[in-house]
């Protein structure tokens, strides 16, 4: 083999590169777009912060009682007492029922629209569930003290009849009027939760394997025995993330449930129709108005204590909803 | 070609189910007619303890009839079902139908214009509107959507453009975002408010419903930008397109209607918010036009503060201001609904033409 010959030709040198990946438009878009983005961080962290820093001088004079007392009194000074429990179990009450009254609804709803109708009226069942989900809650909330209390009065009067012996129906006079309970308080919720667990089940059934379910069926399953046994094993997951979706907004809210619900410190663990209960979102509207400086920082650590519980319900609710869709 | 026999074997027993089931829902129907005309027993009681067992009979009977046991489960499966959507159904049309009919009567010409200046809780409804609520409404929610239209689209972009290790992250928080009390936004901004030197104003108000419209934006921006096939997105990079531009002269065109429904569906989100508005915006009775000084109206606080007040024509007030409200809310969402649909229709065709 021939030694290759020296030509005298010289290799030019190895140029650079002028355009990089990206050019300087893209960097700034890139970076501007990735700013919008992270914002959503901040955004979370200045909510924290602030609250946090409005609400430390009551966090730190109450110390854990603020969120497991049931004491609110702030005409003195120097010495208010300043206990939230209540109202956060009021939230958590309220949030329970409520889903308990919107689950069989959502999930009926889903299944009729996504298994039953005929697709042109699903297409318009399926607006009027978000129609109900855009609904302001002040409408809700007005609809709820005008039009529909005196309708459950009635219904808890007759289960009050039918079931006081039951500790959950029971109330300590069964001759007063029955309005203001945490009973209607959770169906006014019910029916702001019904249209997200809809959405939520409705995308997650829609999302569903069709040879799934049909090869149930060509494998002589019912509709009973399809749903059971393989719809609702696979949804599962989905439909929870929905609900506590439903739980999160369920916390929240403010405005309907102060219309309907009368705010107590006398802690109500059970009665769902004795006319006391309570609602933090709706407490710290209700006390906001008149308010003197102390209790306004205790108004604040409420609002930092609902917004780490709905902060938190929601990550999970997401992460679980995003994940049963991932596995699709 | 084979000659395919035209009776058909099974056609006879559909029909005879069909009847049976149609017989089966109307019996309870008439037993519960029946029961409420003649006693005097409640009707929501007389629902739930006559009408729902009674159907849940005869569907079972229909079901046992056909299918044997497998058919009883089934046809309680579709009888609760239905009960239970229908419930929904009843419920959503009487929000709805009593928020017409009773914001009907206090309606006219003169209340959607008029402001409520020297209007007291016992004014009659010849005197005073909800025009001064509906400018409020306008503006502040136009301040809020200058800001957070742009950056929900921007974090949108970033979620379907860029390849960062954090995106399903940022995700998360935002949806989490989502769910943020709006009571506790108008906390937030209330905190903010001694730091910044901002005296309760339009503008306070408008930063306020801004945690609550962006993660709202970001969403179905989102949705709508993946909707856009990325073949678009590759060919104008392709044809050395820098990013900036394939997004704004390729991808954001092919996204239009849907940033739009994203922008109305925002909108839709925060123009009937009431917590935050009460919390940062002093109520104001007369019209004001300046949104960074100054009490000014809304109508979700006109809603909430004449509802407050008990008396008759205060309520009348309320119900007439719900209703602006649900029109207002209507609109927006009916025309989302219009550009959605668009939206849809162009994509599939594009799928076609491939």
């Amino acid at each position: 083999m021939a030694k290759p010959e020296n030509t005298g030709v010289v290799a030019p040198e190895r140029r650079k590169l002028v355009s990089g990946p990206l050019g300087k438009g893209d960097k700034w878009f890139f970076r501007s777009t990735s700013i919008a983005a992270n914002f959503a961080f901040v955004l979370v962290g200045l909510i924290l912060v602030f609250l946090f820093t409005s609400a430390w001088p009551a966090l730190q004079s109450q110390g854990l009682g603020f969120v497991f007392g049931s004491k609110w009194s702030v005409e003195d000074g120097s010495k208010a007492v300043m206990q939230l429990g209540p109202m956060l179990w009021g939230s958590i009450q309220i949030a329970i029922i409520g889903i308990a009254l919107a689950t069989p609804m959502a999930v009926a709803a889903a299944y009729l629209i996504v298994y039953l109708l005929p697709q042109r009226i699903a297409k318009i069942a399926t607006a009027m569930i978000d129609l109900l989900a855009a609904l302001p809650s002040v409408v809700i909330g007005l609809w709820g003290i005008l039009v529909f209390t005196p309708v459950a009065v009635h219904w808890a009067t007759i289960a009050n009849q039918a079931f006081g012996w039951f500790p959950l129906f029971a109330v300590k006079d069964p001759t007063a009027v029955l309005s203001d309970s945490p009973f209607i308080a959770g169906w006014i919720v019910a029916v702001m939760i019904v249209p997200i667990i809809t959405s939520v089940t409705r995308e997650i059934f829609t999302q569903l394997d069709d040879a799934l379910v049909n090869g149930a069926l060509a494998l002589g399953g019912s509709r009973f025995s399809v749903l059971r046994r393989v719809i609702l094993p696979t949804a599962a997951p989905g439909i929870l993330g929905g609900i506590l979706l439903g739980m999160g907004r369920a916390i929240g809210e403010t405005v309907a449930i102060l219309y309907v619900l009368q705010l107590d410190f006398h802690i109500n663990w059970y009665q769902i129709l004795e006319p006391r209960g309570g609602a933090v979102a709706s407490w710290i509207l209700a006390r906001f108005g008149e308010a003197n400086k102390t209790e306004f920082q205790g108004l604040m650590a409420a609002g930092l204590v609902l917004f780490i519980v709905t902060l938190l319900v929601n990550i999970l609710a997401n992460v679980i909803v995003n994940r049963s869709k991932a596995a699709r | 070609m084979i000659e395919r026999p035209v009776i058909q074997p099974w056609s006879a027993k559909i029909v005879a189910i069909r009847t049976q089931i149609i017989i089966s829902a109307l019996v309870p129907a008439a037993l519960l007619g029946l029961v409420v005309l003649l006693t005097s027993i409640d009707f929501s009681l007389a629902l739930i303890a006559i009408f729902l067992p009674a159907q849940l009979l005869c569907a079972g009977f229909v079901g046992f009839k056909n299918f044997n046991k497998r058919g009883v489960k089934d046809a309680a499966l579709l009888v609760l079902v239905y009960f239970f959507s229908a419930m929904v159904f009843v419920l959503l049309m009487s929000v709805l139908f009593s928020v017409i009919a009773k914001g009907f009567g206090a309606i006219s010409p003169h209340f959607l214009y008029e402001n409520n200046k020297y209007v007291s809780s016992t004014t009659t409804l010849e005197y005073g509107g909800v025009g001064h609520a509906i400018l409020g409404t306008l503006l502040i929610v136009a301040l809020t959507t200058i800001v957070a239209v742009p950056l929900g689209i921007a974090m949108a972009v970033y979620l379907t453009q860029s390849q960062a290790k954090h995106l399903g992250l940022v995700r998360t928080v935002t949806q989490a975002l989502s769910g943020l009390p709006s009571v506790v936004s108008g906390l937030f901004i209330l905190s903010l408010m001694p730091v910044l030197g901002l005296e309760r104003s339009g503008l306070t108000g408008a930063l306020a419903l801004f945690p609550l419209m962006l993660p709202t934006v970001a969403r179905v921006a989102e949705e709508s930008l993946k909707l856009v096939p990325a073949d678009l997105r590759l060919a104008a990079l392709a044809l050395g397109a820098p990013n900036y531009r394939a997004f704004f002269q390729v991808i954001l065109p092919a996204a239009k209607s849907g940033i739009i429904t994203a922008l109305l569906l925002g909108l839709a989100r925060v123009v009937g918010e009431t917590a935050p508005l009460i919390l940062t915006t002093n109520a104001n009775n007369g019209t004001n036009l300046n949104p960074f000084a100054g009490g000014i109206a809304s109508l979700p606080t006109f809603v909430y503060s004449f509802l407050g007040s008990g008396y008759a024509t205060s309520q009348q007030r309320a119900w007439g201001g719900a209703l602006v409200l649900l029109l207002l809310v209507g609109v927006l969402f009916a025309s989302a609904r219009i550009f959605g649909r668009t939206k849809s229709l162009k994509t599939k065709s594009k799928g076609k033409k491939k």
